[in-house]
């Protein structure tokens, strides 16, 4: 779908209004996943493998079944058999198999009457495991004589000959690399290592759901994705989807995270045994043993440069670790890598690997920021090496409109150069530096998704209207949908109200994922509510005894409008409304489509840091953002986007990491000892808007949620390096690490 | 009669046969429906269940999945809920947050709240470290900040204004309180505790509530050390200084930060604001926990720990209390009453090094007092946590360091005695090697500090 974007004036989009939930926010009436209750509810725990890999010998439910308060127990025995592909996954994720796969692996779950109840009946639970031989590191897993996680996962993809525990692989580029390393006054190669991070929402994951002997049942869990969740505890409880109807609470952070099921099948199994609601709400350590980390990695890029600048050719090997399953991001690794240059010769390869860790699940651009990592580093040394410009650098290399992707389409309408130029007229670029302090610059990208969407507008008698989308709110989402149908029907925002539907109200609603939500929700709230405005003129017109298309929608009013529709007052939406029952009834809009114009998104960022010689800690004393919004709908909530994946980026970068034992044990599942960053941490993150309208929606916009965090990882690292006058190759970037590269160094 | 009494968003509530370690967390969600303080880890590392207390010494913040209801006895508790006014107004921080787009997702956003508005009310402006303790993931903090300097400036309401006194009806009705379990004497648990040598002494709750809500502990009886009105003075006397042992870290920080500036600033960094709020100096040492952070400075600074068992009073030198991992030179039924110190002319420094600036465990906490006379070492008192089981003075550093010329010289001087003291472990927090390069360079650090160079424990932080 192409759009002629004619409409350059904005009444609504582009302004600042107060968020509609925003009331409920600070006062703590917004409701999460733990907030709510049903009558005769049942808490439940999760019993879970304290071994990083394990053959089940026995589990002995019987002393359990017996303890006090105790009304069920599950183990794998109680869900759907005969499963395959992704939906076999999810189940053996959530409830082991034969096998514990890793530390924090789900083995049992017991419902009973209180929380108390139930966490003294997991301790008599007996679990009888046969520790089997282990490997948490992607390099090891690789290697020859590796503990084999399963065999026969691998999918055809893989070249013959790797260990069993590569199972995917993506190969893609155009020309010869070494034909352009060839051309090179010099060519850098590297490897770059990063560390599995959590996404780190504050909101643990929680459900409460009822399942009834009938089959039929009601859901209510945080989730990015509601209509997912359905289709997955359908496949995984053997139940009919539109049995289950499932509601999104308010969702307390997701980033990626909650876009995987992990809970919700288990509570509706329990309850189904117990026939009575059960909740379910993950402690804290739970979250971080099983749930989503992303991806670790192990990259060697390769580069070539002239002493002008130009990048000759480029190559990049990227292995990454997604757990005890297949699903690693590699692709989007090996794909993004070289995104922001247009390349003569360029050459990705990426491989899934597997290892006795927890499933990896999206965090926010998945497999992006590790690719920026490892390649604009070895830009920057190669640019520090020829004495060049970091900026005019990547100028010179940039993608641009028609420019071959690295991995092959033509790039349509972009805003690479544009935030490129920002950042080099930002005052930020050419303040000076403190002595001993370090500049980092670095380019990212993501690809931005649209997927399946459903929205309805429906008028009330009064002439408001309620806006029903189907992507829950992670990030003030009501509020651009408030704007963008009040924009369209021309009515104040106030008298929008946005409501996220449940599965029952609404079709099919893919996750709120791949910066989709303002993008695709957007354009299905743009078109429902054009829908209305045809319905509303065509009442007008009616009373009017004129034809429809002499109806013009002008200001919230209908109006006459051409030569021969004659004469009459402007009629207010509020008139239509109150009439609508005598004129044909409820007048209500809507919209339903796979949109596949989600325009692709560029930023660059700009961070300085110093570094503490004699410790190796890092400050970030200034850190830029500049990224492409395509049109900004709300322009704090977009900043905030801007922000945040910044901030994580440094948590990334700086601290965050997981820490196994030689055991396979994970040692800091805890916000005690895994350290996102608090306040005191970051600077006040700037923020530079870039407008380069996305031509695949209505107003041009694109998804920005996801490429705040491509940067900052090779931003930073850039910056400390520079301060460090070490190249930094490993993430974190601790202070000890620093401490023994200067030391090296010296 | 077991009973709790207390008030809650102005209202009296009287509990009788509450389970004693019910925190107020899950009394507040589960037995109230009051659904807006959130559990986001239930260790105290969030902020998400943040409530503000008051009593007759003010207002604070405290984390409610680490606190017990027995501890609130005689308080007032004010949940986001009651943050805004009886008739639904809100209040300053809750206008400037909606204003300035603090939320994203907004389930961090009740937990600042009540931070913004106990800050608010004590008129602290220093909003990085009073919102230290509360996590949020989607921001960045930026907006969060904003708000709570755009409300700065706004008058206190009135509902949240009458908090700091109790009404004397109340404070009547809850005369009694909740006997047995919370002496308010130090002679009461004296007596007590040897009657009940195994019962665990509940005094900030911050360690032991993390023991009771992870289940690693479920011991028969608490002694809850709140209510004990002669235990927590501190007091600053013209030969030394003698701190009880149920002083908090926040109180320490106020009337140490003159004295001694480089603990003060130690302190700012310990926890987070509820942390301190709540955590005590007799807990922080009683614990024995090898990276707690007080211990090392006080060890520098001579301190003596004062213990009572009974009737019977003794006193040691602090670092002769620590025994080894887990174990402390305490007899059963014996309680830390004091700690004190000799009044010196202030030579203090002390680094703490962590992953992160505010609330993170110490890798490795070092603190030098070392005295010069006519440019040479005359007394070194040098004590490090996170570098052996237990807080350790560094005696061969001490000895070395001892006699030579203040300068180089002695750092070169004392270079091999720090492995003669210390053979520090490896674990997640940092290495064997690096713990020993970065304890070798604080000794650099605090003579750069001494010689006037521009460098300060705020540096040390990663």
């Amino acid at each position: 779908m192409a759009f002629d974007q004619e409409k350059d004036e904005f009444k609504v989009v582009g302004t600042r209004p107060d968020r509609p939930d925003g009331i409920d926010k600070v006062t703590g009436r917004a409701r999460f996943g733990a907030d709510a209750t049903a009558p005769g509810m049942l808490h439940a725990v999760i019993i879970r493998s304290p071994h990083a890999h394990a053959r089940i010998v026995k589990i002995d439910t019987s002393k359990a079944e017996a303890a006090h308060g105790v009304k069920a127990v599950v183990t794998r025995a109680d869900f759907a058999e005969g499963l395959d592909g992704e939906n076999w996954n999810i189940l053996e994720n959530l409830m082991a198999g034969e096998r514990a796969l890793y530390d924090g692996h789900a083995v049992a779950a017991i419902a009973a009457t209180s929380s108390l109840a139930a966490r003294d009946a997991a301790r008599m639970l007996e679990v009888e495991y046969e520790v089997l031989p282990h490997v948490t590191d992607v390099d090891k897993a690789m290697q020859e004589g590796a503990p084999v996680i399963r065999e026969g996962a691998a999918d055809g993809s893989v070249p013959a000959g790797m260990h069993p525990n590569v199972v995917r692989c993506h190969d893609s580029g155009h020309g010869d690399p070494e034909d352009g390393f060839a051309e090179a006054d010099l060519v850098i190669e590297e490897r770059f290592t990063t560390e599995a991070t959590h996404q780190g929402y504050i909101e643990p994951h929680a459900c409460l759901g009822t399942l009834g002997p009938d089959g039929r049942g009601e859901l209510w869990c945080c989730t990015q994705g509601h209509w997912n969740v359905q289709k997955v505890c359908a496949a995984l409880l053997d139940i009919e989807t539109s049995k289950l109807r499932v509601t999104a609470s308010e969702i307390g952070g997701g980033f990626g995270g909650k876009t995987a099921v992990f809970i919700e099948p288990v509570a509706l199994a329990l309850s189904r045994k117990a026939n009575r609601p059960v909740k379910l709400v993950m402690p804290r350590a739970d979250v971080f043993r099983a749930t989503g980390p992303t991806a670790s990695t192990s990259m060697d890029v390769k580069i070539g440069m002239k002493k002008d600048g130009t990048i000759t050719g480029a190559s990049g090997e990227f292995r990454c670790q997604g757990g005890a399953f297949p699903g690693a991001p590699m692709e989007f690794t090996a794909m993004c890598a070289f995104a922001p240059y247009a390349l003569k010769h360029v050459h990705q390869v990426g491989y899934d690997v597997m290892t006795n860790r927890p499933k990896q699940a999206a965090y926010r651009a998945p497999g992006s920021p590790m690719a920026a990592f490892a390649v604009e580093s070895v830009i920057d040394e190669l640019c520090n090496r020829l004495g060049l410009d970091p900026i005019d650098v990547r100028l010179k290399n940039a993608s641009r409109e028609g420019t071959k992707a690295n991995f092959g389409p033509s790039w349509d309408r972009i805003g690479l150069v544009e935030t490129l130029e920002a950042a080099k007229e930002h005052p930020h670029f050419s303040a000076p530096l403190a002595e001993g302090a370090g500049r980092g610059i670095s380019c990212g990208f993501w690809f931005n998704h649209a997927g399946e969407t459903a929205v309805q507008l429906a008028l009330s008698e009064d002439g408001t209207v309620q806006l029903s989308v189907g992507t829950p709110d992670i990030g003030g989402s009501r509020a651009s949908m408030c704007m963008m149908a009040a924009e369209e029907l021309g009515i104040p925002y106030e008298d929008v109200r946005t409501t996220i539907a449940d599965t029952a109200t609404l079709g099919y609603n893919e996750i709120s994922h791949g910066s989709r939500v303002t993008y695709a929700s957007g354009l299905a709230t743009i078109e429902a509510a054009r829908d209305t405005v045809k319905k509303l003129c065509k009442r007008a017109a009616a009373k009017w005894g004129i034809d429809a298309e002499a109806v013009e929608w002008r200001d919230g009013c209908a109006i006459p409008s051409g030569p021969n529709a004659g004469d009459f007052d402007p009629m207010p939406i509020k008139e239509i409304a109150r009439d609508m029952g005598k004129t044909g009834g409820p007048i209500v809009g809507h919209f339903e489509a796979t949109p596949e114009g989600a325009g692709v998104s560029f930023a660059t960022h700009i961070v300085d840091a110093e570094v503490d010689r004699e410790t190796g800690a890092t400050t970030i004393t200034r850190y830029t953002v500049v990224q492409d919004a395509g049109k900004a709908i709300h322009p704090s909530y977009v900043e905030g986007q801007y922000q945040g994946g910044a901030a994580q980026g440094i948590g990334w970068a700086l601290n965050e990491e997981y820490v196994y034992d030689d055991d396979g044990r994970l040692q800091n599942a805890g916000f005690l000892d895994y350290r996102i960053p608090v306040a005191s941490d970051l600077p006040m993150i700037d923020t530079v808007i870039v407008e380069v309208p996305n031509p695949g929606h209505p107003y041009g916009v694109r998804g920005v949620g996801e490429t705040s965090i491509c940067p900052p990882l090779a931003a930073i690292a850039n910056a400390v390096s520079n301060a460090a006058g070490v190249r930094m190759q490993d993430l974190p970037m601790r202070p000890s690490r620093i401490l023994e590269a200067l030391k090296a160094g010296s | 009669m077991r009973e709790i009494a207390f008030l809650l968003n102005g209202e009296p509530v009287e509990l009788c046969d509450v389970p004693v370690t019910r925190t107020l967390l899950d009394w507040l969600r589960e037995d109230r429906g009051l659904t807006g303080t959130k559990e986001g880890c239930n260790e105290g590392d969030c902020g998400a269940c943040t409530v503000m207390v008051s009593d007759g010494s003010g207002t604070r913040t405290l984390n409610s999945c680490i606190l017990f209801l027995p501890q609130l006895h005689g308080k007032a508790v004010r949940t986001v809920e009651g943050v805004s006014g009886p008739d639904g107004s809100l209040h300053p921080v809750q206008q400037a947050m909606v204003r300035h787009h603090g939320s994203q997702c907004g389930f961090c956003t009740p937990g600042f709240v009540v931070s913004m508005a106990c800050a608010h009310k004590n008129g602290m402006h220093d909003f990085d470290v009073q919102l230290a303790g509360n996590l949020c993931r989607c921001t960045g903090y930026a907006p969060i900040v904003r708000a709570a300097e755009d409300a700065a400036s706004e008058p206190v309401p009135d509902w949240i204004a009458e908090d700091g006194t109790l009404p004397a009806a109340f404070a009547t009705a809850s005369d009694g309180g909740v006997s047995g379990i919370a002496p308010e004497s130090a002679d009461e648990l004296a007596a007590l505790y040897v009657a009940h040598p195994d019962a665990v002494l509940v005094a900030g709750a911050t360690d032991v509530g993390l023991a009771v809500t992870k289940a690693l502990q479920e011991p028969e009886r608490f002694l809850f050390l709140g209510g004990i009105q002669d235990l927590n003075a501190i007091d600053v006397g013209p030969k030394a200084v003698r701190i009880g042992a149920m002083a908090t870290l926040s109180e320490i920080g106020d009337a140490i930060a003159d004295l001694h500036p480089s603990l003060g600033e130690l302190i700012r960094r310990f926890g987070s604001v509820q942390v301190r709020n709540a955590a005590t100096i007799g807990g922080n040492i009683a614990n024995g926990s090898p990276v707690g952070d007080l211990p090392p400075a006080l060890i520098a600074l001579g301190a003596r720990l004062h213990l009572r068992r009974g009737n019977d009073r003794r006193d040691l030198p602090l670092e002769d209390f620590f025994l080894d991992y887990g174990v402390q030179d305490r007899a059963p039924g014996e309680f830390v009453e004091a700690v004190s110190f000799p009044r010196q002319t202030d030579r203090l420094r002390c680094y703490k090094l962590s992953k992160r600036f505010d609330q993170d465990i110490s890798a490795v906490c070092g603190c030098f007092s070392i005295r010069v006379r006519n440019g040479r070492v005359n007394e070194a008192r040098v004590a490090f946590g996170g570098m052996a089981a237990i807080p350790t003075r560094a005696r061969h550093v001490e000895n070395a360091l001892s006699g030579q010329e203040w300068s180089e010289t002695a750092i070169r001087a004392a270079r091999d005695a720090w492995g003669q003291d210390f053979t520090p472990l490896t674990d997640l927090r940092a290495s064997t090697a690096y713990r020993l390069d970065s304890a070798r360079n604080m000794l650099t650090r605090a003579f750069l500090d001494d010689q006037g160079t521009d460098t300060n424990v705020l540096e040390v932080a990663p």
